[in-house]
Parts: structure tokens; sequence; C-alpha cells
């Protein structure tokens, strides 16, 4: 599976949302389920995913479906 | 039923009650009783179990009283003796070793007490409670609560009373006893509470105001039919030890003993 | 809530509190006459989402705690499932008569959730500290008290408090990345403490988030041939006596370790127990020494507190060589 697909299949699960719901305009409580409680899913579920561990600071940094490639990039992650 | 039938019967069992708190007061002997704050409210009382109060035998859908100034007992366990639910026999162990009845009310569901009291200051929120849980169940019962006067000092009752209006409690039925006084003395020196009824206005409650001991003005205020959704508060303007000459107005029987000279006597008087 | 490694390492990273608001999500489901009262705290608790998804089961009380544990004990004498939760200092003092005539005197059946409980709001000072719930609660009969060990232990305690015949009171401690002391599922009883490792020479007896830096204390005495039993005591009171007499019998010295006070906690309801028997080994009792200091971090609090394993280590060798 490619990182993309990897990615927003991380945030559909995490999230628990229709696959139509994640694009990458989508921000942290944009949605109900993205709540503070759905960030730490989500993340948990990119950790497991990519097998990586995220720094506290990129935790609170991953504001957007479109920062978060960023953020993973540092983990040497290439969508 | 007929209307003067009605108000002889809710005076009758107000009168009995008066009668009840000395012989219990009496019986006590030197662990002595809580009589003025009892007396102070007895018409409240029984407008409320003769008349008000539906389905007090049953057990789910019956309405609900709260004593919060649980000093006042003397009226609560005679007023449940008068409808059935306190033996003659179990009155006499009023204040006795091992009794069901202490100098403050413990939850005995058998003998019609459904909550411990006396602490002053926590009933209203009991209340509230129960108000909710009776719309959430639509079990539709009534709530009713009696305060002190004295006893909304406690910051607790404004907790409660700032909370009931926001749940909308028009089943939430509470009367105030203001008789004036508190254990030490007048409220009004103790602690004034000035305007009472304006600040449970302000507060979004639904106020009146009557006298405590007028049977039809309390007859004709519980007939009321409201629309409102709020809930509603009753300040009843009592004397406190009212029904017996040497008890009312004199705060030396917020807790006393009552001698079988005073007995005798209260029992003339009341004939 | 199913319990696997992806979930326990979830609740782990999101902390007891709001592993606690996740699992009324759930437990609402299953036991609709569930009520859950607060005062002023939703987004403390991880309650937000329980706010906006269930909101006739969720009354806000504002910040009024007396207000809160009679209200709830209304309800409760009317035959909901209650849970009430504020942080600890509120949810036991600012009410605790409230508590003594509704739970204890009346036995209405609630069960309390006291947030952020023992020293994990240091910065805040220690009015939003808790070292005094256990002490103060102990002392009201009919109340049952736990203090979870990580977040799983609080999800397992909230549901059996719930089914239990007494009201109980929840001691959350630890914060986010609460470490997990129990890696796999198991059975969780009120009142039986579970035996986390087994060694001849101490007995550490500890409960709440602090119990980690009981094991690793043991872990680091193991490699200086000093062998530790360590005894996850989750249910303070009441508390498994059988348990603290099996283990105290042959250890040559028995140590409690809490977040509490070293009075009226833990430590103390031990010493209760072993004070019965004909010989007992001695106590060293590890806790908040009966004083308020300045404010910190969590680490900060228990590093001058004593309560890092490194410190515990310290305090037993002393004791050892008395």
């Amino acid at each position: 599976m490619s990182n993309s697909l990897k990615y927003k299949k991380a945030f559909i699960e995490g999230l628990g949302v229709d696959d139509k719901i994640i694009t990458d305009k989508l921000k942290y409580n944009d949605i109900p389920e993205w709540d503070s409680i759905g960030h730490m899913t989500l993340m948990s579920n990119l950790e497991e995913a990519f097998s990586i561990t995220l720094e506290t600071d990129d935790i609170v940094d991953f504001s957007s479906f479109k920062k978060g490639m960023d953020i993973l990039g540092k983990y040497k992650i290439s969508f | 039923m007929e209307q003067d039938q009605i108000l002889k019967d809710i005076k009758n069992f107000s009168k009995d009650v008066r009668k009840i708190i000395l012989r219990m007061s009496f019986k006590a002997g030197s662990a002595s009783a809580h009589v003025g704050g009892a007396l102070s409210m007895t018409d409240i009382i029984a407008v409320l179990f003769k008349y008000k109060m539906k389905n007090l035998n049953k057990d789910k859908e019956r309405d609900r009283f709260i004593l919060s100034k649980g000093h006042a007992c003397l009226a609560y366990y005679s007023a449940l003796n008068l409808i059935g639910k306190i033996s003659n026999k179990e009155l006499d162990t009023f204040e006795k070793d091992n009794s069901n009845l202490a100098g403050h009310p413990v939850k005995n569901i058998k003998l019609g007490i459904d909550f411990s009291n006396g602490s002053l200051g926590m009933g209203l929120s009991l209340g509230i409670g129960l108000s909710i849980s009776s719309k959430k169940k639509k079990e539709n019962f009534n709530v009713y609560v009696v305060l002190g006067d004295g006893e909304c000092n406690e910051g607790s009752v404004w907790e409660a009373a700032m909370s009931a209006p926001k749940f909308k409690l028009n089943n939430l039925n509470v009367i105030i006893d203001k008789n004036n006084f508190q254990q030490t003395g007048k409220n009004f020196d103790i602690m004034n509470l000035n305007d009472l009824s304006n600040k449970w206005m302000s507060f979004g409650w639904d106020v009146e105001e009557i006298d405590g001991h007028d049977i039809v003005k309390l007859k004709n205020y519980f007939d009321k039919k409201k629309d409102s959704e709020k809930p509603k508060l009753l300040v009843a303007n009592t004397i406190k030890g009212k029904g017996f000459s040497f008890t009312e107005n004199n705060n030396d029987w917020h807790h006393a003993i009552v001698t079988e000279k005073l007995y005798n006597e209260a029992m003339k008087e009341i004939k | 809530m199913e319990v696997n490694s992806r979930n326990i390492k979830l609740w782990s990273s999101i902390g007891p509190r709001a592993a606690f608001g996740l699992s009324t999500l759930e437990l609402v489901k299953k036991y609709n006459d569930l009520m859950v009262l607060t005062c002023d705290v939703s987004t403390s608790a991880g309650l937000d989402r329980f706010r906006k998804q269930y909101p006739d089961n969720y009354i806000d009380l504002g910040i009024a705690e007396q207000n809160m544990i009679g209200v709830a004990a209304g309800l409760a004498s009317e035959k909901f499932k209650v849970i009430t939760t504020t942080f600890a200092p509120f949810q036991v003092m600012r009410c605790c008569e409230q508590i003594k005539v509704n739970l204890g005197y009346m036995k209405e059946k609630i069960t309390m959730v006291g947030l952020a409980s023992g020293l994990v709001l240091g910065n805040l000072g220690y009015t939003h500290c808790c070292v005094e719930d256990i002490g103060i609660l102990r002392s009201i009969p009919n109340i049952k008290i736990i203090s979870p060990s990580d977040s799983l232990e609080t999800i397992k305690a909230i549901e059996a408090s719930l089914n239990d015949e007494e009201s109980c009171y929840i001691r959350l401690t630890g914060g986010t990345n609460n470490p997990i002391i129990n890696k796999d599922d198991y059975k969780f009883e009120i009142g039986k403490s579970i035996v986390l490792e087994k060694g001849e020479d101490i007995l550490f007896i500890s409960s709440g988030a602090i119990l980690s830096e009981c094991l690793e204390a043991s872990n680091q005495l193991r490699k200086k041939n000093i062998n530790c039993s360590v005894v996850n005591m989750h249910t303070i009171k009441p508390i498994d006596e059988s348990i603290i007499n099996k283990y105290s019998a042959k250890a040559k010295l028995v140590v409690t370790v809490e977040e509490h006070n070293i009075i009226g906690g833990l430590g103390s309801a031990v010493s209760e127990v072993l004070s019965k028997k004909k010989n007992s080994p001695p106590l060293l009792v590890l806790g908040i020494g009966d004083k308020y200091s300045k404010s910190g971090s969590y680490k900060f609090l228990k590093e001058i507190n004593r309560l890092t394993s490194e410190k515990i280590i310290e305090d037993v060798q002393k004791k050892i060589n008395e």
C-alpha cells in the first residue's frame, strides 16, 4: 500500500469517519471526530501504520492533514 | 368533598400534630426536643400530608417530602403517625436508646422516612435530584422540601437554589418556614437574610409569601395551577412555637424539656 | 471497549482522565440509566464527547460540589446509576459532609471519580493537588476506595464500581503517557490486590500511578540481590488483608509507597493490618511527609517528596541498614 493510502486509512480508522471526509483541507477540530481524543487515536494509528514513535512536540504541532504530511517527512516518510 | 369539610379536616390534623409534638417531647424527658421549629411548621405539614400530597401509600407515584430542617422532625413523625406509617408504639420510642426515631430523621423507608436529614442545607439538593428523576422516568410525582429560614445561611442552599431553575423543575415545591429565629436568637441579629423572597425570585423561582398559619390561604396556594416551568417557593411567615402560649415566639423553645406540668397546661389550652 | 495492546497503548497516552471519559461512552450504551454529573469539568474529564452525544445522561451543576452530591444522591435514591466527577480536592473535600450524609449514612450509591489526584497538577499549586483524599474518606463508613495504577485499570475500576453494591471513590493519578502497569487484559476485582512480582526480601505495597516507581525500584534492587514482592493494592478500602498477611510473613521489611500524606492513607491502612499480627516485619511508609512543599512539575514534586525510584531505593537501603 502506498504511503498516501496508508496515511489516509489511518485518518479514516483513527477518526472513525467516511473516506470522503478526509480531504487535504481537513484541520484539527474541523469535525467533531477530530477532537483531542480523536487526535490521540489518530496519532496512535499513524505510529502503528508507519512503525514510528511521534515526539510530543510533533503531536502538538500536527494541526491538519497537510501539516501532518510535512511532520511525517521528519520521520523519513515521503508521499 | 365539601370545601368546609376539607378545611375542617386539615385544621383537626394540625391540632392533632400539635398534641403529638407535645406528647412526644414530654415523653422524651431530659433528652429534650426541638419544639419551637416543629410547631412553626405544623400547619404547613398539615396541608401537605392531609390534603396536597398524593399517593402517600403507594411506592413509585407517591409525592415525596423532604424535611431539610431536620430538627423539626417531631412535626414530621406526627404527620407520619396520623397517616398510618408510624405506629403509636413507635412514637413512644422517640429519642430512646436504639430507636428508629432519633432527634433528626434517619432514613427508614418502611416508616415513610425517605432520607436522613439534620445537617442543614442539604435537603434541597436531594429534592432537585428527585424532581429530575421524576421527569426523566415520567413518573409525575411532585417533591416538597421544607427549609428553615436560618438554614438559608448555608451556602449549599444557594447552590441548589441557583440550579433548580436550570432544569425547569415545575414539580419542585419548596416551603421556607420563616419563623425569624435560629438556634441562639433572631435571624436579623445573627445573620440577616434581608429580602429572602426577592433573592429566590432573582434566581428564577416562582415566589409567593403568605401567612404560614392560615390554613385557607395555604390550601388556596397549593390549589393554584401554574403554567410556568419555574420551581416554586412559598415563603411561609410563621411564629416559632405557634400553638401554645408558653412556646410562642419564645426562642428558649428551640430545644427544651417539656415537663409534666407544662404538658398538662398545653393539653388544656389545645382542647 | 476491546482490551488489546493497541488500545492499552492509546489509553496510556491519553491518560486516565481521557480514558475515563472514553469509557463512559461505552458504559452508557450498556447501562442506559447511567447519569454523569460534573462541576464544570467536562473537558478536564474527557467528557466533552459524552456531554455532546448523551445530553440526557449528563448534568453539569456548575462549580457547586455540595449541590452535585445532593442531586446525585436524589437520583441514586431513584435507582439511577450515578457517576460524579471533578478534581479530587473538590470532589472529596469541598462536599465532604454531603458525602458522609448521603453516601456514608444514607448509603445512596454513587461512584465518585476524583480527577488528577496526587501531585500531577503540581504546577498549579497544592490547591489543585490532593494528598488527603484517602485519609479523609477512609473514616467514612460504607465507601470503597480504589486507586487504579494505569489507564486500563481506571476503565476496569469504573465499570466494577457501577456493579458494586456500595459507593466507590476512584482516585485518578498520573497524566498523559501514564506508564502501563497492566500490559495485557486481566481480571479486576474490587478488594483483590494483584501480586506483580514475588521476592522474599522486601514487600512493596503501592497503588496508583506511583506504582511504576515501585516497580522500577524493585528492578534496580534485584540487581543488587535484594528481591522484592510488589503488590498493586488498587483497593485501599476494603484492604486485602490476606495478601498483606501472606507476603509480609517472610519479608524482612514492608514498604508502602503512595502519592498521599503518610498520615491516613495506604501506609496507615497497611499498618493497621500489620499491627494486628503477633509478629510483623518493620514498616516503612513512603509518601508526602505531612507538609505542603513549593509547587512545580509532577516530576519535580516526586523528586522533592522522595517518590522517584531512585529516592525510594535510597530510603529502603537506609532502613535496611538501620
